[in-house]
């Protein structure tokens, strides 16, 4: 439903109602900020390319084609902006730097729980970190954006089954990479 | 089922987008085969990890710049709406005429060198220039006479004999430098000052003041050489005037025989 109430409005935006785009950045801003986020882990640079993801959306408004799934046109374009800039700034992810994230939510559980719950958030971005770009990116689009595979096929440009390989391949080079770096704390 | 199979449902089973059915196949098979359930169990802990990882906020700053780039760009979009302004069209229309080739654009430069080399040069010469190098020209001459007149007092004659050769230096000296010579002709005591300053009279001859100031001095010369030298300019000149002055010196008692020859050869060609 709210689908089809975007595709409507960036089609209006398309036919000129440019100041429309207003509604679409309510909606979305928010997660393609944390898209870029896990990304990147630069919340600067993430608030930068969310700006450039919806100048770019005015820019190629003509492109915006009736039937057009809003969200999958959205997201390439977000990535195409992420590859951008990586080739502009050549920046990789420095392994074990720091990240820019926030507090860890988690009011429901006592003192203890939540020291160790901390310790695993914490060490999950690591390993997010850690895991090639292109595998990050998937594992963000498909757990935290919770886009569909089919969605994610067609940001991607490759088969649904393509992408639930790749799914299952990411989660489990994370979970290598999430063990290593248990065992290094551990030790 | 086979184990391949399970990496294609895991994912799918992760996002509850299996049936019922495929649930259920997915988990016998997990339950008879130990390697997959134990990865199965691990990656499932994994991915119920990402999901804890909390949703962040963006900075308060992002939406302002957003409304920025909007309000940035309608305003583009009107003002291309109602199509260029003349800046754009003056640029574009300039834009046209510049070449695209370097060695013509090198030429172009050239060429607009010298436009403006030859415009400055005739305006220097035409007006403002023109006028400063007159001025300085009266200057340089108001300059020389102020200098040869200041000679001609000096007591040294040949400080005056410099003052007379300065006079030269004049194109057309002022009636004050003309007949501060006419004096020197008349009263200068040394003869040289007053034979040169017969000399710079030369030029100026076609002035009436000169003309009668010659015409007077041959009565006061005493010096012959003054007197020849005075004789032959009247005749040079052509004064007809000096008839009588030179009538009468030649009746003068006393005087050198060769002036008064010379004067006599004189009234012969002012006849």
């Amino acid at each position: 439903m709210e689908a089809q109430a975007d595709q409507l409005v960036m089609l209006a935006v398309r036919d000129g109602d440019v100041e429309r785009i207003s509604v679409l950045f309510d909606r979305h801003h928010r997660m393609l900020f944390n898209f870029f986020l896990r990304l990147t882990t630069n919340r600067g640079l993430s608030e930068d390319l969310v700006q450039e993801v919806f100048f770019r959306m005015l820019k190629y408004r003509h492109t915006f084609q009736p039937g057009t799934n809003f969200t999958a046109w959205m997201y390439q374009i977000a990535r195409n902006a992420h590859i951008d800039q990586m080739r502009k700034r050549r920046l990789e992810i420095v392994h074990d730097e720091e990240p820019d994230w926030g507090g860890v939510a988690s009011a429901d559980l006592n003192p203890h729980e939540r020291m160790a719950h901390a310790q695993d958030i914490s060490l999950l971005r690591r390993a997010l970190a850690r895991l090639p770009v292109e595998k990050r990116e998937l594992l963000v689009l498909s757990r935290f954006q919770n886009l569909k595979y089919s969605e994610i096929a067609q940001i991607l440009d490759c088969e649904i089954g393509a992408v639930k390989v790749r799914v299952y391949r990411a989660v489990r080079e994370l979970g290598q990479i999430f063990s290593e770096l248990s065992g290094e704390k551990a030790s | 089922m086979k184990c391949d199979e399970v990496r294609e449902q895991l994912p799918d089973y992760w996002t509850s987008a299996l049936d019922e059915i495929a649930i259920a196949q997915l988990q016998a098979h997990l339950a008879s085969c130990p390697a997959c359930r134990a990865e199965a169990e691990t990656l499932s802990v994994i991915w119920k990890k990402l999901g804890a990882i909390p949703e962040e906020k963006p900075g308060r700053a992002l939406r302002a710049r957003f409304e920025t780039t909007l309000e940035a760009y309608v305003q583009g979009l009107r003002r291309a709406e109602r199509g260029p302004g003349t800046r754009e069209k003056l640029d574009k229309w300039l834009d046209a005429w510049w070449p695209r080739q370097p060695a013509f654009q090198f030429g172009f430069a050239l060429a607009f060198l010298a436009m403006g080399l030859l415009v400055g040069y005739t305006l220097t010469q035409n007006s403002r220039g023109g006028a400063e190098v007159a001025r300085l020209r009266e200057e340089v001459r108001n300059t020389r006479q102020l200098v040869a007149l200041s000679l001609m007092q000096q007591q040294s004659a040949s400080e005056r004999l410099r003052g007379v050769d300065y006079s030269n230096r004049i194109s057309q000296p002022d009636p004050q430098v003309l007949s501060a010579l006419l004096h020197a002709v008349n009263y200068d005591q040394n003869v040289n000052v007053r034979l040169a300053a017969l000399d710079a009279l030369r030029p100026s001859a076609a002035n009436t003041t000169v003309r009668r100031g010659l015409v007077e001095s041959v009565d006061r010369q005493q010096s012959p050489l003054v007197q020849i030298a005075l004789i032959d300019m009247l005749v040079d000149i052509r004064e007809k005037e000096a008839a009588d002055s030179l009538k009468d010196l030649t009746q003068e008692a006393g005087l050198n025989p060769d002036v008064r020859e010379r004067a006599q050869w004189a009234l012969e060609k002012l006849k």
